[in-house]
């Protein structure tokens, strides 16, 4: 299809070729086509099958105000080509087809419409109820649009940015780029958000002038080239305002030129004032076979010859209800478009000049006059006139039919902002009856035409928004609300809802399949209100948010119900247009945090887990039961980062209050030299973090919380003081220090190769604190602890010589076969001893004396309002609680896994952790279970996960299961 | 996702930065005494105004201080501490 390639209004760039494959055929755009203007050049008509009667769409709006041209773009579903820029190499592909857009095997469901009234899915497939499974299936394979593949992986780069500024600016025609120019004359920092790739709006492909002669264009491309030039102003084209918040923060997103590092930017703006500058769209007009190939909105048909150089037919009839359609149908004409009638359904009203015009062409006007029906099938080959009142017709052929009804304002960031709208009778649009605090509307939103009208109420619009924002401007907005009150006021607008038809196949919304029809029908079966009837018969719920229906449902409601209050709108949410999940995702960071000996871990063969906020290695072999590891630490001697533990300091004249506050052992029994064993519960007595405290001097200790609670146990010890204005000072030391755990029977004998000081046990011994240098330059704190029931030592070194000191001890190992042991090893370890891992054997419910732990709890400190106190005073009274107790499987090779209930007729609690023990050849693990069912030798019975009916038994036995009397671990 | 809060030590940031601390109920009671009934109260039982409330925040992405602000719960915006009523 040849273009008009030298009009000064374009946007592509004609002599720079791009290709894209369709349906397996390369065809050829050119930079600044969208996919579906590259496609139309190259003569698709059909773009897509409708969601429901597989009707053929093509081309109607040209800004994704439906999904008439949604396809399939390098494999992801529902792009809207009108929106997205074409790209060298795309791969575009139909949807919503069997066959292809143009031959679709399923287009004989447009004549069984008969069959699906409106609420047919709700109201039939449910009797007999064996039918939903098989109806829904074929349903699914008929209906719907776009399918993603189920492995499909989004590419790409998704960017976000939170920036503040005075003054945001939603739209970038005439009347936004004025408003930013003024708001910004104050030097205030103005932000302005264009949803096309190019400022201009409504101007930016119009030839008729200004009052000064200049053409609309050319006063639009001054106007950006201003704004460019206007150091306070951020611009950001190709960005769709998708949400407005309280406090006027609005969020929008961006897509990404080719040149950008990123393929979508979810931009989050923080202004105090906002202008709207939305403009307006236009309001479908309704009549017979409305949406057919080759009918389309005035704005589309001119753009398509003005912004990308393609005439849209060859032969037009024109239907349309207000003065932009005159102007399209003059210009189109001059570009070489026939015209064989122009129908407008205004009777009078007209621009005299624009009638003039189209009387030199000798253009015949048909006044009162509107199209009632397309008739052709994947294209219009002729139309139907009717008088408004339905009395005369007349046929004209064409294959192109331009149809407008009016304009319609897109006031959707008021409507966001939770304003009140209602119904404007002079220009029939949905206005807002207050406007929403700080936010300013410009331009035709308001329901002016006139350009210089347009610019007038931007710049008013601009400085309102700029004194809003603290500019002292007060002079400066009184000249400009005298100069914008001697131009033209709100236009009267076209109230035309429907041609005179009765509606079997005049679509309200495209997106869906929504006749008039079935809006009759939705209305005769009770439905009164828009909002109901919009779910009712799913108008306007489609990928184009109501851009179709949005203002005609209301309006025909109002009038086929004969109702004599106002029409009353729908309303819209965020996000305003469709967006990517993945832009609301932004970077998708993989972010975990690494301990000081990570590399070390990974050389050694560890295989990671992400625990938490951490990575740890959890295995060091493929034996994920960790048998060798296992009994290296129970015989010999293994090494186990433990860097990820929480740590901290808490010093000051009131250290010791704030730790009597949140743990509940009596903490001024701490003894300097010893580690204290302790748990913190929350205000239910539930235990939420276990660990050791040890004693540096008078007020000040270093502790030990678990991994999980690391991040919050600032902020948890501060909350609970935080009525009691004590002095003491709380530091995290987690990731200054890294953690190294020794254990094993030999774990002396390597350890005293690299330390100094006597380490029998009669002078270190077990739940003994020392402090010592290593190399006489390393200053470790170490501490005896059993967690895996071994002889341990715990070596809490400062994060830089973390892996100095590992290397030392490994080194000083290596006559031993000293060897790391990883996460599940430890889990393994621990178990046996029956010591409990917080989040393991416990959950939110379960408490400090359902976990055995009872004996921690100091009952004789209530003046210090110990945290949980209360609540575990009254939960031993309490009968009916989970206990943790010890069970082994009576078959010793099938232990139970982790999570697995225990039931009888009933859930009675459930199993935390079980493994097949090496050290002593038992299936052993720890359960929750009702009290009824703690004592030892209880039988009880497990329930799996696709067990199939089969049941596992375990009993009740004493713990724990390794060294119950401590002595390996105390030797 | 629009709040702003107005930390005593870093002053008014974005409320992503924040953790909600709860209604202000005023200091833990004193144990002595306590039914069990009262302790629920003070613990779980919440005003939930509609409308402008003292509330307890911490700047967990920031300075960790915890402090009460006043906040519109209708339109979950911080407002000034209200007048007392009289």
């Amino acid at each position: 299809m040849n273009r008009l390639n030298q009009l000064p209004t374009l946007r592509i760039t004609p002599s720079e070729k791009l290709s894209l494959n369709y349906r397996g055929k390369t065809v050829q755009g050119v930079a600044g086509d969208t996919v579906a203007t590259a496609l139309f050049a190259n003569g698709v008509r059909v773009f897509a099958r409708s969601l429901k009667y597989h009707r053929p769409r093509g081309l109607y709006s040209l800004d994704g105000e439906c999904s008439n041209t949604c396809m399939d773009v390098n494999g992801v579903p529902n792009v809207r080509t009108e929106n997205t820029l074409l790209k060298d190499g795309m791969v575009v592909r139909e949807q919503n087809v069997k066959g292809s857009a143009d031959r679709d095997w399923l287009a004989f469901i447009d004549k069984l419409d008969w069959m699906m009234p409106a609420g047919f899915y709700y109201k039939t497939m449910h009797k007999p109820a064996a039918i939903w499974p098989v109806a829904m299936k074929q349903i699914r394979k008929a209906a719907g649009i776009g399918v993603i593949s189920a492995d499909y992986q989004m590419k790409g780069q998704y960017d976000e940015m939170f920036i503040k500024a005075e003054v945001t600016v939603i739209g970038g025609g005439a009347a936004g780029m004025t408003a930013a120019l003024a708001a910004a004359e104050s030097g205030q920092r103005v932000v302005l958000l264009e949803s096309r790739p190019h400022l201009g709006g409504c101007f930016d492909y119009r030839v008729s002038t200004t009052a000064e002669g200049t053409p609309l264009y050319e006063r639009a491309r001054d106007l950006a080239e201003k704004v460019k030039l206007t150091g306070n102003i951020r611009v950001f084209k190709h960005t769709s305002m998708v949400g407005a918040y309280n406090n006027n923060l609005i969020t929008a997103f961006q897509v990404g030129k080719a040149s950008d590092t990123f393929t979508e930017r979810y931009i989050e703006i923080r202004s105090d004032s906002v202008v709207v500058a939305t403009g307006c769209i236009e309001r479908p007009l309704i009549f017979d076979h409305n949406e057919r190939p080759g009918v389309m909105q005035v704005g589309c048909a001119h753009r398509m010859a003005r912004t990308y150089g393609l005439l849209p037919g060859s032969e037009a009839v024109f239907s349309v209800g207000h003065d932009l359609g005159l102007e399209a149908a003059v210009d189109l004409f001059d570009l070489g478009l026939k015209i064989n009638c122009v129908a407008d359904i205004r009777e009078d009203g007209q621009n005299p000049e624009l009638m003039l015009a189209l009387a030199e062409r000798k253009i015949p006007v048909l006044k009162g006059w509107v199209a009632a029906k397309a008739h052709g099938c994947k294209k219009v080959e002729k139309v139907t006139l009717s008088t408004v009142e339905g009395t005369v017709k007349r046929q004209f052929p064409c294959d192109l039919l331009v149809a407008s009804a009016g304009l319609t304002p897109v006031t959707g960031p008021f409507i966001l902002a939770q304003a009140k709208m209602g119904y404007d009778s002079h220009t029939g649009y949905f206005l807002p009856t207050e406007l929403p605090e700080k936010m300013f509307p410009a331009g035709r939103i308001t329901g002016v035409n006139h350009p210089g009208a347009i610019e007038a109420s931007g710049r008013l619009a601009g400085l309102k928004a700029a004194a809003a924002a603290g500019a002292d401007v007060g002079k400066t907005v009184a000249e400009a609300e005298k100069a914008a009150s001697v131009l033209p006021g709100p236009e009267r607008g076209c109230k035309l809802v429907t041609a005179p038809v009765k509606g079997r196949k005049s679509f309200i919304c495209f997106d869906e399949d929504t006749t008039i029809k079935n809006i009759k029908q939705a209305i005769e079966m009770g439905f009164d209100v828009p909002e109901l009837i919009k779910r009712f018969t799913s108008a306007g719920t489609g990928p184009g948010q109501g851009g179709i229906p949005g203002h005609n449902l209301p309006l025909f409601v109002a009038k086929y119900t004969a109702s004599i209050s106002t029409p009353v709108p729908t309303t819209v949410r965020p996000p305003l247009v469709p967006t990517f999940l993945a832009t609301y995702a932004g970077y998708n960071h993989h972010m975990f945090k690494h301990t000081p000996l990570h590399d070390s871990q990974i050389a050694d063969g560890g295989i990671f887990r992400n625990i938490g906020v951490w990575q740890r290695a959890r295995y060091f072999s493929a034996d994920f039961d960790c048998r060798e590891e296992i009994l290296n630490v129970r015989n010999n001697v293994g090494m186990l980062d433990g860097s990820t533990l929480g740590k901290f300091r808490i010093h000051g004249p009131d250290a010791l209050k704030a730790l009597q506050r949140v743990y509940v052992s009596d903490m001024s029994k701490v003894k300097e030299g010893r580690i204290k064993y302790s748990a913190m519960c929350n205000d239910d007595g539930c235990v939420i973090d276990d660990g050791v405290v040890v004693k540096l001097g008078e007020n000040d200790y270093y502790f030990t919380t678990s991994t999980g609670r690391a991040g919050q146990t600032v902020e948890w010890i501060r909350y609970h003081t935080r009525f009691d204005g004590w002095d003491f000072s709380l530091v995290n030391l987690t990731d200054a220090m890294g953690v190294i755990n020794i254990s094993g029977p030999n774990a002396r004998k390597v350890l005293s190769k690299v330390v100094d000081i006597d380490l029998s046990s009669e002078a270190f011994p077990f739940s003994g604190y020392r402090e010592f240098l290593i190399k006489d330059a390393v200053f470790v704190r170490a501490m005896r602890l059993g967690f895996v029931g071994e002889l341990s030592y715990e070596l809490h070194v400062p994060s830089s010589y973390t892996q100095a000191v590992w290397d030392l001890l490994k080194e000083a190992g290596a006559e031993f076969g000293i060897r790391n042991f990883g996460v599940e090893a430890q889990n393994v370890l621990r178990m046996e001893k029956c010591h409990v891992i917080l989040g393991s054997e416990s959950e939110q419910r379960t408490n400090l004396l359902d976990l055995g732990l009872g004996f921690l709890w100091d009952r004789k400190k209530a003046d210090a309002k110990t945290v949980g106190a209360v609540a575990l005073r009254q939960a031993e009274k309490d009968a009916g609680r989970l206990k943790l107790v010890g069970i082994r499987m009576e078959d010793d090779d099938r232990p139970a896994r982790d999570g697995a209930l225990i039931v009888d007729n009933n859930v009675r609690g459930y199993v935390a952790t079980m493994r097949k023990s090496f050290t002593t050849g038992q299936a052993v693990g720890m359960a929750l279970v009702e009290s009824q069912l703690a004592d030892i030798g209880t039988r009880i019975e497990i329930f799996e996960d696709e067990c199939n009916g089969v049941r596992l038994y375990a009993r009740v036995v004493a713990t724990p299961f390794y060294d119950p009397k401590g002595e390996r671990m105390k030797s | 996702m629009a709040l702003t809060l107005t930390c005593p030590v870093c002053g008014k940031r974005n409320g992503y930065e924040f953790r909600y601390g709860g209604e202000d109920k005023g200091p833990r009671p004193v144990e002595a005494g306590l039914t069990p009934a009262a302790w629920c109260d003070y613990v779980h039982m919440n005003k939930c105004t509609a409308g402008v409330q003292k509330e307890w925040w911490c700047h967990r992405d920031g300075c960790g201080s915890w402090f009460t602000t006043w906040r519109d719960t209708t339109q979950n915006l911080e407002v000034a501490k209200p007048e007392a009523s009289k």
